[in-house]
């Protein structure tokens, strides 16, 4: 039988060191016959010499002493020529082969062809248009989370605080448990506490939903090479800013990301700055608190409170560097910006879903449990004259523990005890300031709007109408994204129960200045300690003293920084 | 030509992408991958890709992925 076997025409041979080499050591190998049956002899020399240790592990298994010896002698002989650095050698020549086959086989064109994503990146990474970019695309993304999701904000809430209460307190009332602490525990804390988080679902919701898109469309590689270079170009270590992209999703990852520096030292400084990227937990604080006090400009506000962050931690990184961390010059770095393509709804979707169902577990873990003892603490009178779960508010252990805070922060503005308990469960998790505002604010009866008995099937088709009203009202706010108002000019509406609530209490403890307040609470829990999860992570990854620094640091920052809010704002106007 | 990336990288002002790093060394983007992640191998290079976040996170949901929020760092590689 005739076989026909393929021969390359050209044969890559190495240098004439390595090529005398790896004849004697084929030699030396082909006396095996167990390696012969197993792997082509030439091949085995070169990965040996190469120094794959799987494979010489299976030499010395199978090969024993005299193809051990056969290779520790060839590789001696070859580093008198080579050094350590064989390997690096035999790979060289390898790529200088191809390089050299592929330059006689191919003819090029003199000047390469531009692709698409060549000319997008002259645009959207030009040294000059590359920031002003950036900062548009933010701009567009937090208006979708205010203007575009506000109208799905308001349906949830008018879900929950509706009928979900109303079908709770049926519940209760058939089975005759209402008018206990139980009502109390699941209306003024499961509802309005948790209930007061998940109200925000649409508002992360447009944020993944815009994160997605920049990240599946190649544009978030383009944004950190952008503020790299200008990070690079203030001294800083460009490559910081690749962990605080992350960190505007969630501080824990972002600390974890600065694994990839390479100094110990700008790995630490790094971390002390990601938790000032605003991380997504810290939206609903900042929606809850501008669409109260700004309504009409919340979306600036919002941005205003990011960039902020940014400028806090360029600001921080520099002198930093010049101080404490030593003005070494940073290390150079490739990134990868990946061609630009159409996000796909499919990975788009994904990607919402699986952000979006991570603060959910959320919810129903950290956030119902802190609630639950927020509840506890408000239900429990240490004076006056009430009892269990039938005391007013300010008589509570909550308002106690909260109240020991109060002097810390009146000179912010906000020295009550409602938001002093607010920003010390914010320790937990950011999103419960929220839920613990909600939870001491609340008025009671006045979220409940008086309505008359409701089938079942009635609050259905209401919660059915309602979306469709709330998703004609976010498409008509879609445009506002580039300034134009297609939504009918509201009338100033009164306050309701909360949102009152919550302008008194900003009123009564700035005298007057409720707005100014509101401003320096939002720049405060923009600024301030990390939740505890992140605390932890930074325990982990750069030991109990930075992680001090940072808790103490962070505070005395956000501190400062709202102080000067309050207080210029106060001289000023 | 392997030592060449490694002192392009070291002769680099600032971040480069490796689209114009490979144009810099007039390699096609593949072969400079291959290039790096041999000195990736070899301890001379960092890629980021293989240092995900790897701790307890309690704020989020790692999938077969890994973190979500950490899938959107961008690709980055360094000198050791």
């Amino acid at each position: 039988m005739t076989s026909f076997a393929l021969t390359p025409s050209l044969r890559m041979t190495y240098a004439s060191p390595i090529e005398v080499e790896l004849t004697r050591l084929s030699e030396a190998l082909g006396h095996c016959p167990d390696l012969v049956a197993r792997y082509p002899m030439r091949w085995l020399a070169i990965q040996l010499l190469e120094g794959d240790t799987l494979l010489q592990a299976e030499v010395e298994r199978l090969g024993g002493s005299v193809a051990s010896e056969a290779l520790a002698a060839s590789r001696m002989r070859l580093e008198t020529h080579y050094g350590e650095d064989l390997d690096v050698a035999m790979v060289d020549q390898r790529y200088r082969f191809v390089h050299d086959l592929a330059a006689q086989a191919l003819t090029r064109p003199k000047t390469p062809s531009l692709t698409m994503s060549d000319r997008v990146d002259r645009i959207v990474t030009n040294r000059w248009l590359g920031i002003p970019i950036f900062l548009g695309l933010m701009w567009v993304v937090f208006k979708l989370t205010t203007d575009v999701a506000a109208p799905f904000v308001d349906w949830i809430d008018a879900v929950l605080t509706g009928p979900v209460s109303h079908w709770i307190t049926s519940l209760l009332s058939i089975t005759g448990l209402s008018g206990g602490w139980l009502e109390s525990l699941l209306i003024d804390g499961v509802i309005a506490g948790v209930g007061g988080v998940l109200v925000f679902i649409p508002v992360l919701f447009s944020l993944y939903f815009a994160l997605a898109i920049l990240e599946d469309s190649g544009y978030m590689a383009r944004s950190a090479f952008v503020m790299d270079r200008l990070m690079h170009r203030l001294g800083l270590h460009g490559k910081s800013f690749l962990p605080m992209v992350v960190g505007f999703g969630c501080s824990v990852p972002a600390i974890y990301a600065t694994r990839t520096l390479e100094n110990e030292r700008d790995r630490i400084l790094t971390g002390l700055l990601v938790p000032f990227m605003s991380c997504s937990a810290r939206l609903p604080v900042y929606v809850l608190v501008a669409a109260i006090f700004f309504p009409t400009m919340a979306g600036l506000v919002i941005f205003g409170l990011y960039l902020t962050g940014i400028l806090v931690a360029i600001g921080l990184g520099m002198l930093l560097k010049r101080t404490l961390f030593g003005n070494e010059l940073p290390t150079p770095f490739v990134i990868e910006l990946p061609p630009y393509r159409l996000p796909t709804l499919r990975n788009i979707w994904h990607q919402m879903w699986e952000r979006t169902s991570a603060f959910l577990q959320h919810a129903w873990t950290i956030i119902l449990g802190t609630s639950m003892v927020v509840w506890l603490l408000l239900a429990l009178p240490v004076s006056g004259e009430g009892s269990f779960a039938d005391t007013d508010v300010d008589q509570s252990a909550f308002a106690a523990v909260s109240g020991v805070m109060t002097p810390v922060f009146a000179p912010l503005g906000f020295g009550s005890w409602e938001t002093s308990g607010a920003l010390l469960t914010g320790f937990v998790a950011k999103e419960v300031v929220v839920s613990t505002m909600i939870q001491v604010y609340n008025v009671p009866g006045a979220e409940e709007e008086e309505v008359g008995a409701t089938t079942i099937g009635e609050d259905l088709l209401a919660i059915g109408g309602g979306f469709l009203s709330a998703t004609g009202d976010a498409l008509k706010a879609l445009p506002s994204i580039i300034g134009i108002n297609l939504a009918a000019e509201e009338d100033e509406q009164a306050p309701d129960g909360l949102t009152g609530a919550i302008r008194q209490g900003f009123d009564a403890s700035s005298g007057g200045h409720g707005a100014l307040a509101a401003l320096a609470f939002l720049v405060f829990v923009l600024l301030y300690t990390p939740c505890m999860v992140a605390v932890a992570a930074a325990r982990q990854e750069f030991g109990s003293r930075w992680m001090w620094v940072s808790i103490i640091g962070q505070f005395v920052i956000a501190w400062l920084a709202a102080l000067i809010v309050f207080q210029g704002g106060r001289f000023f106007l | 030509m392997l030592q060449k990336v490694l002192q392009a990288l070291e002769e680099t002002q600032g971040p480069v992408s490796l689209d114009e790093l490979s144009r810099q060394l007039e390699l096609d983007v593949g072969v400079l991958e291959g290039m790096i992640d041999f000195w990736v191998r070899k301890g001379k290079l960092k890629d980021s890709r293989l240092a995900a976040c790897a701790g307890g996170c309690g704020n989020c949901n790692p999938g077969a992925q890994g973190c979500t929020f950490d899938r959107g760092r961008p690709r980055s590689i360094t000198l050791t």
